[in-house]
């Protein structure tokens, strides 16, 4: 990654009363969390947890509830102090800034949408979205603009003067996300932001907000408890189970070599057609049979969906180039298995 | 168990009842006879009619007991009570002997009549003979009568004891009857919380069922059939004995000595403090002063409009005639000067409820311990009758109207530090979250979040304050007071019911109109959340 904005590296986190003991020990005697539990009544919630996510980066934690996400994701603007381990921010540590330095960084460097918007009832639309802003004393006339220009990028404009209440679940979402973009920060942190909406307007939302994070180039970290959305967001996931970060990597790799059974559950109802490219499933060239010249030709990098066509019109294998050399083939078979999904490896 | 194919079709008729898993934790939860209780509980299982029918013996026997062992408490207190019941009648019947009394006054009265026979023989005259043998015969027929009414009471007795003996074997069958029952339900609960409710048989609950049984049972048996003369020690408190092994022989009771340590230290308090008890009252003086010169001292003209007005803006035009005609039922009576002064001293009250009551409830709101350690207090100034406090707040304040405020304010500021604690821990944590987490500095998340969240609940609060203090305007006149109070309490004095009623309706108008006001102001602050 050329550009690191955020890394967390060896993070732990555990709640109760004598975390340094219950470290210590985790360190000494690796322990289990069931033993901590007993041992200290110590919970692990982050169990050593290590990545980086670089400039303009969706980076998808994905986990059922209790798995920890949403407390990792909070060590990032240390809503959250973690027990061990250190978060930098642009190749800075966090853990040692002073109170008013970590109150800088929220207001300016960090922007978050909730799962259940938290957006203050008493306020204006525009208000709320101009809060980032008035936190840090900017003037009245300067905010005001802001807040109406994000609401424009959120397709809101002409909902000012609303209150909250007044707008539908997917509206105030909306208003989230232009809240935390109106400081415009560098990091967007999502916690859960789309659970609590309607499957459509969720899809809906989710193609939205990857634009409009492609067009800003913000770097985020969205956390979700649903492996379709993190497929259709993310650049990478980290799949996270019991306070473990099981497995990183971009939805295709996930999907092809889940690193464990519970990954492999996780992706076996998901459908590979456009998540699969050809290189990942075809076969050496070597071992096609037939009539080259008729073999129907297609670029490395296409999807299934794509050879499913291909295969359709023609009763040859599919030959894969790769800048205009043959080096692959998949066959019917192939391409079935390839569907099916990584079953027997 | 679980490898048993699990059948498609399950309906209570033909359901199939295994019953080793339920036995095995009833044995578990009886420790002891666990195989008797298996069977006694299925029974009430399998029962269908209101009625169990199962008898325990041991809990027929035993009684309390039984109940104690078997940490049934509350059957064992019920019982226990209705078996001393029977038992006292039983004692009553056995050896309370309630003829004695007639037996006593029979044999005084034979006593009588021999002795007066006796001067009858010694006498010589005959008119003197005659005479006690008449008075001799007629005692000993007073003698037998009371002979016949102690045997009508022996008579009785026997009554009592058959009565007691039926009360105890009733009692003895019910507990036979209701032990199981009671010991299935004890079970159900232990299931749902195998370690907060006792089971098995334990020698604790033994030892505390057999020495409470002791300590209450002979006692009470004891004072209600013993025909001698109780000890005083039983009947009657020995309070003067405890006083004495406190504070040795002819020292005084223990409450002269409290009440009077109590008084001696409240004024070295008060001449200690004086400064200070000064300091407070010509502040909140000053606070009363500038209400009631902004009231009394402006042109009652200017004072009714602006109220009148205000009513308007605050509640709507309903709410301004009220406003209106309450002004002018007051101002006719000519209670116009003194509504003012109890709306003053209501006023002033009120203010300092709210600052000083806001920022203390914010704190408890925001701190679980300090609102736990203030909890307490607060009950106690909201419960202990004004009456009690008012002695203090003469010995350090002195009387009049600011210590009549200080009094007001110990009732009237709990609802408010009550309600703003409430409002400040009804705020959505999300929300505080999200302001955090966009780096709102602490000052900042009380200023923009948390107080307009807790705004309706703080509102509430204030409102409740102010009736608490107009309802203690009128007891502060007990301690020098002004305004409508004194005006009831010399009515009071004197029983003039009429000036009496016409001032408490002009209290009343003065408590609608300011409770009118408010709610209003309340209402029309709410609607824009």
């Amino acid at each position: 990654m050329a550009d690191t904005v955020v890394k967390l590296k060896d993070v732990w986190k555990i709640f109760g009363a004598q975390t340094d003991e219950a470290m210590q020990a985790i360190h000494t005697h690796k322990l289990s969390k069931a033993d901590v539990l007993s041992k200290f009544n110590c919970v692990v919630g982050v169990q050593n947890a290590s990545f980086e996510v670089g400039r303009g980066e969706i980076f998808c934690i994905m986990g059922l509830s209790g798995s920890g996400k949403s407390t990792l994701v909070r060590h990032v603007n240390r809503l959250i102090e973690p027990t061990s381990g250190t978060i930098e921010i642009l190749g800075k540590n966090i853990s040692n800034l002073t109170n008013k330095e970590l109150r800088q960084l929220r207001s300016q460097q960090i922007g978050m949408v909730f799962q259940h918007m938290a957006l203050m009832p008493h306020r204006s639309v525009r208000d709320n979205v101009a809060y980032p802003l008035e936190i840090r004393k900017v003037a009245k006339s300067k905010r005001w603009a802001v807040s109406d220009h994000v609401l424009k990028m959120v397709d809101l404009a002409g909902f000012e003067d609303r209150l909250p209440k007044e707008l539908s679940g997917g509206m105030q979402q909306r208003v989230g996300i232009a809240r935390a973009l109106a400081s415009d920060p560098d990091i967007l942190l999502m916690d859960e932001p789309f659970s609590a909406l309607d499957p459509l307007i969720r899809i809906q939302l989710q193609d939205q907000f990857k634009s409009l994070v492609a067009d800003l180039n913000k770097t985020t970290l969205f956390i979700t408890h649903d492996l379709d959305e993190a497929i259709r967001i993310g650049h990478r996931i980290a799949i996270m189970k019991d306070g473990v970060v099981v497995q990183i990597g971009t939805p295709e790799e996930i999907v092809m070599h889940p690193a464990d059974n519970y990954v492999r559950e996780f992706v076996q109802g998901i459908s590979k057609l456009k998540l699969v490219k050809a290189h990942s499933i075809m076969e050496p060239i070597e071992s096609f049979n037939g009539s080259k010249p008729k073999a129907p030709r297609a670029e490395h990098d296409v999807d299934l969906d794509h050879l499913i066509d291909l295969a359709v019109k023609s009763s040859e294998a599919i030959i894969i180039t790769d800048d205009g050399k043959d080096v692959g083939v998949v066959s019917k078979s192939t391409l079935l298995q390839g569907i099916q999904g990584g079953k027997d490896e | 168990m679980s490898d048993r194919p699990i059948k498609k079709v399950i309906s209570a008729s033909d359901i199939e009842i295994d019953r080793t898993e339920l036995d095995m934790s009833i044995s578990q939860f009886a420790v002891k006879n666990g195989g008797y209780y298996s069977k006694a509980f299925s029974k009430i299982h399998e029962k269908t009619s209101f009625l169990s029918l199962t008898f325990n013996v041991w809990a027929c026997l035993l009684g309390p007991f039984w109940s104690a062992s078997r940490a049934l408490w509350g059957m064992f207190w019920s019982f226990l009570i209705l078996e001393i019941v029977a038992w006292v009648q039983i004692g009553q019947g056995l050896w309370g002997n309630p003829g004695a009394e007639y037996l006593a006054r029979a044999a005084t009265q034979q006593n009588r009549a021999d002795e007066l026979m006796q001067r009858a023989k010694d006498a010589t005259e005959t008119v003197d003979i005659e005479r006690f043998t008449k008075l001799s015969e007629n005692i000993a027929k007073a003698a037998e009568i009371s002979l016949e009414r102690a045997a009508a009471a022996q008579a009785e007795a026997s009554t009592i004891l058959f009565g007691g003996l039926i009360i105890l074997f009733i009692v003895k069958t019910i507990q036979g009857l209701y032990a199981d029952y009671a010991y299935e339900k004890q079970y159900t609960r232990w299931r749902i919380n195998p370690d907060q409710i006792e089971s098995g048989m334990r020698r604790s609950n033994i030892t505390l069922g057999i020495v409470l049984v002791l300590a209450i049972a002979p006692l009470v048996i004891f004072k209600f059939t013993s025909t001698q003369e109780i000890p005083q020690f039983l009947s009657e408190f020995p309070e003067n004995a405890v006083s004495t092994l406190f504070l040795g022989s002819d020292n005084g009771t223990l409450f002269a000595a409290i009440a009077g340590f109590m008084e001696r230290q409240i004024d070295a308090a008060a001449i200690a403090g004086g400064g200070v008890f000064d300091g407070i009252v010509r502040s909140v003086r000053t606070v009363l002063d500038a209400l009631t010169l902004a009231l009394n001292g402006s042109p009652w003209p200017v004072v009714m409009i602006v109220i009148v007005v205000t009513a308007w803006r605050s509640a709507g035009p309903r709410v301004a005639i009220f406003t209106a005609a309450a002004l002018c039922y007051i101002a006719f009576l000519g209670y116009w000067e003194i509504a003012m002064e109890t709306v003053a001293l209501a006023g002033a009250a009120v203010i300092l409820c709210v600052v000083i009551g806001i920022p203390l409830g914010v704190w408890f709101g925001k701190s679980m311990r300090a609102f736990r350690v203030a909890e307490p207090i607060l009950d106690l100034m909201q419960t202990l009758p004004a009456f009690v406090y008012l002695i203090p707040i003469i010995a350090f304040f002195g009387t009049g109207n600011p210590p009549g405020i200080l009094a007001t304010i110990i009732f009237g500021m709990p609802p408010v530090i009550r309600l703003t604690a409430l409002g400040m821990r009804g705020v959505p944590e999300s929300i505080k979250e999200a302001s955090v987490a966009f780096g709102a500095s602490r000052w900042q998340l009380l200023k923009d979040v948390e107080l307009p969240l807790a705004l309706p609940s703080i509102m509430a609060g204030v409102n409740q304050t102010i009736l608490m203090c107009l309802s203690m305007v009128v007891i502060i006149s007990l301690i020098g007071g002004g305004g409508l109070g004194r005006e009831i309490l010399e009515a009071l004095q004197y029983a003039a019911k009429g000036p009496g009623l016409l001032g408490g309706f002009a209290i009343l108008f003065v408590a609608m109109v300011i409770d009118r006001i408010v709610q209003g102001a309340f209402k029309g602050s709410n609607k824009s959340l």
